[in-house]
């Protein structure tokens, strides 16, 4: 049977996974109303079409001889081809790919399908939500078969377009002003014009990396004599070049200092929140680190700064996630926070792997690997809980109607399979024992740590990057319980008590599956699951893998041997006490009401309350910023457009109109001035020709 | 046989006189007779070339230029006869709305 399904060459069609959805976006946009749920099914029928064809091609794929040599699957069709370069568009399956497409296809199935019950109050505009999404889906799966940066980018932008389609889903009018933190519109510009921001920088990369490699094939480029060369010839280029790419992460995955669009993006529907933080777009940035890894690594300069964007983002984005009211605000700030414990995961292990290069140290690279390993296996983690939770978070809204936490309470008893599933994914996210999230957050810490605890040179930025990633699991524990008790325990305040019980089938059920995989994905670590996401390294960077065999083999190829080391650190009992600890304040403070919240700020009015309610005011630089900086380019290039390329354009024409002005007031209409012209232009002729007779004595 | 400087002279002469009135008149249809002048002055240096050269030539020319402004003289009319009817006056220094 499995041999049969190998047979079955899925695998040279693997580009039929984004290009299903593709078409389902094209049917559903055409089509969608003249089918039930306004093309809900046929956007089901993309996903999960494509989930399958992923299912089979990365079987066939994990099966191949390819695998276990460590070669990518690459088919390339010829592009574009000019001067020296070539482009290319086609397909690279490696073992991150495939972990990639599985995930993002199977979440958005269970989105798509939780989607015809919460969408079904639409009426027409489901139409284009089915559709949006479906293209959402395409430009995931898409950027993750890619087989160059620039086809990746292709992608990337239709993620960008996307997801301010859908942002703005409820409207793209401007009914209050234009407050981003009010109204659908405002947020999905912000998004749009945030994200685009990191994309020019990451274009800007793309070309430098152009420039230096004469190609932008993944295959191309992760070759160690290449990669050498180009690195011994670009001294100062390459780490800048690397710094442009990691800024186009920054973007799409929100971390600091362009993480605030994410917040404001729960404008759109909740679903749209679960596809963007789950499945889809943020998940982006995390890829392009993790794809271009081969070539971050080497920079430690380039590796320490992703480290320390990555920690400062989680601990940061924690603190706002702590005194939020809105349900979805509070899971927008922990995607933040646990998108910045991957890049502090992949940005430790690309320093240790540097460094481990730089020192020719295979324990350094074997950590290293095991810290890529890790932030992968948080992303999945994470997309598994998040989907949960803000599934769950879209089914209490959907049954009380409002976003605010101060109005809900004791819904546990009301909505039991939205409280058990929602409870799952809260104790998975704050790490709580042998759920899923525990599993690779301990792994990020334990990353982070090892550059400390090795002597390289950095250790007091590790330590503190530690730190704040323990800081931040106390806090993930804190918030997400706070949330999960003031939603469903307690008593039933205003809005809980209009609660119309339950949702339906089609909503409950995806987050029932979705609460199996966020108990039980963790457990893939005993799956050799690092060892299957550290085979894309394998493919990339085969040189480093070799020198660090040894490395390798001690941490990342043994599941068993990873969780027997993971608890002989004293510091994952350290973590899973500040979980513990962090979940027993909240429930002290909001469950028991032993201390009344009230009693730690005055009045609303305290300092600090006030700077994290206001998100560190990062909204406001934001709009000074591009006040004054931004209307300002914007301003000296209107003036430049209509006083100098319009003022040369319309003096021309004037110039000419007015000569033309001027001439015609020779035609006066008096046949007599015409008459007299023509006979002076005679007589000047007649003279000229006798006193050229005369001159020249006759003919 | 009459000297041609003489036929010269006279065909000049009568030009100049139908050049004058041109220049001078403001009334349509005496500019029309002028252009006559002119028209049979210019016959007049045909003719006379004609018989000094000895060559039938220019006396055919002469005929059709007659025909021709015989033509023209009736489109000459007819639009003097039309600028009355609409403007109510021949006087060319007033017939300018065409003119920018």
């Amino acid at each position: 049977m499995l041999d049969a399904l190998t047979g079955l060459g899925v695998l040279e069609y693997v580009w039929l996974a984004p290009l299903i959805p593709l078409l389902c976006f094209v049917i559903a946009g055409f089509f969608g109303n003249r089918t039930p749920q306004g093309g809900g099914y046929i956007a089901i029928f993309g996903a999960l079409a494509a989930f399958v064809v992923a299912l089979l091609a990365s079987y066939e794929y994990v099966m191949s001889d390819a695998y276990s040599a460590g070669e990518a699957f690459v088919r390339d069709l010829e592009w574009l081809v000019f001067g020296d370069y070539a482009l290319n568009f086609g397909v690279y399956i490696d073992s991150l790919s495939c972990i990639m497409m599985l995930f993002a296809s199977f979440i958005s199935l269970l989105i798509f399908i939780y989607s015809v019950g919460y969408m079904d109050g639409e009426g027409k505009k489901k139409r284009r939500y089915y559709a949006e999404v479906s293209l959402f889906l395409t430009g995931m799966l898409g950027l993750v078969v890619s087989s160059n940066y620039l086809q990746m980018f292709i992608f990337w932008e239709i993620m960008g377009l996307c997801s301010y389609l859908l942002i703005g889903f409820w409207g793209f009018d401007h009914p209050e002003g234009d407050e981003a933190t009010e109204n659908a519109a405002s947020a999905a510009k912000k998004a749009f014009l945030v994200t685009r921001l990191g994309d020019v920088c990451l274009l800007a990369g793309l070309f430098i990396l152009l420039h230096m490699f004469g190609t932008l094939d993944y295959e191309g480029m992760f070759m160690q004599a290449k990669i050498d060369a180009v690195v011994a010839a670009n001294p100062v280029k390459f780490p800048v070049a690397m710094a442009l790419v990691f800024g186009g992460a920054i973007g799409k995955s929100a971390q600091f200092p362009l993480h605030d669009w994410l917040p404001d993006a729960m404008a759109g529907p909740t679903t749209v929140s679960a596809l963007i933080h789950a499945a889809t777009m943020v998940k982006g940035g995390v890829f392009l680190v993790a794809r271009s890894f081969p070539l971050f690594v080497q920079s430690a300069d380039v590796m320490l700064f992703v480290a320390i964007i990555g920690g400062v983002t989680a601990v940061f984005t924690a603190t706002m996630a702590l005194n939020n009211m809105n349900i979805k605000r509070v899971l927008a700030y922990s995607t933040l926070s646990q998108l910045g414990y991957m890049v502090l995961s992949l940005g430790a292990g690309g320093y240790l792997v540097a460094m481990g290069m730089e020192t020719g140290n295979a324990e350094l690279i074997g950590l290293g690997v095991l810290g890529y390993s890790a932030g992968v296996f948080h992303m999945v983690n994470h997309a598994f809980f998040k989907a949960l939770l803000f599934l769950g978070s879209g089914s209490v809204i959907h049954s009380t109607g409002t976003e605010d936490m101060r109005l809900m309470g004791g819904l546990g008893k009301k909505m039991k399979i939205t409280s058990i599933t929602m409870l799952l994914g809260s104790l998975s996210i704050a790490g709580f024992p042998f759920f899923s999230g525990f599993w690779s957050k301990d792994l990020v810490l334990e990353t982070a740590l090892a550059p400390a605890s090795h002597g390289l040179g950095a250790e007091h930025w590790f330590t503190l990057l530690f730190a704040l990633g323990m800081i931040t699991a106390f806090m993930t524990a804190f918030y997400m319980f706070r949330m999960w008790f003031l939603t469903f325990a307690g008593k039933p305040r205003e809005r809980a008590v209009l609660s119309h019980g339950e949702s339906p089938k089609s909503m409950t059920m995806p987050l029932v599956i979705l609460s199996i995989f966020a108990v039980g994905s963790g457990l893939a670590i005993f799956a050799n699951f690092l060892c299957h996401a550290a085979q894309s390294l394998e493919v990339g960077m085969r040189w480093i893998m070799d020198a660090g065999r040894v490395g390798i083999n001690e941490h990342v190829y043994d599941g068993i041997a990873v969780v027997k080391h993971m608890f002989g650190n004293v510091w994952t009992y350290v973590a899973i006490a500040l979980t513990l600890v962090g979940m027993a304040i909240a429930h002290a403070v909001y469950a028991k009401r032993k201390f009344e919240p009230e009693a730690f700020r005055i009045e609303n009015k305290g300092r600090l309350y006030k700077l994290v309610a206001n998100r560190y005011y990062a909204p406001e630089i934001y709009n000074q910023i591009s006040w004054k900086l931004g209307a300002g380019v914007a301003k000296a290039v209107d003036l430049t457009d209509r006083k100098v390329v319009d003022g040369a354009v319309n003096g021309i024409a004037n110039a000419i109109i007015g000569a033309g002005d001027a001439v015609s007031m020779s035609q006066t209409g008096y046949v007599r001035n015409y008459a007299g012209v023509v006979v002076l232009g005679v007589v000047v002729l007649a003279v000229v020709f006798v006193l050229a007779f005369a001159l020249t004595g006759g003919i | 046989m009459i000297p041609i400087e003489l036929v010269l002279g006279f065909s000049a002469a009568l030009f100049a006189v139908g050049l004058y009135g041109i220049l001078t008149t403001r009334r349509g249809l005496v500019a029309l007779m002028c252009v006559e002048i002119m028209l049979n002055a210019a016959n007049i240096n045909l003719v006379a070339f004609s018989a000094y050269s000895g060559d039938a030539l220019g006396q055919a020319f002469a005929i059709f230029t007659i025909a021709i402004a015989a033509a023209e003289v009736a489109v000459g009319i007819a639009l003097m006869l039309n600028a009355y009817k609409t403007k109510g006056t021949t006087d060319i220094d007033e017939l300018t709305s065409m003119r920018w």
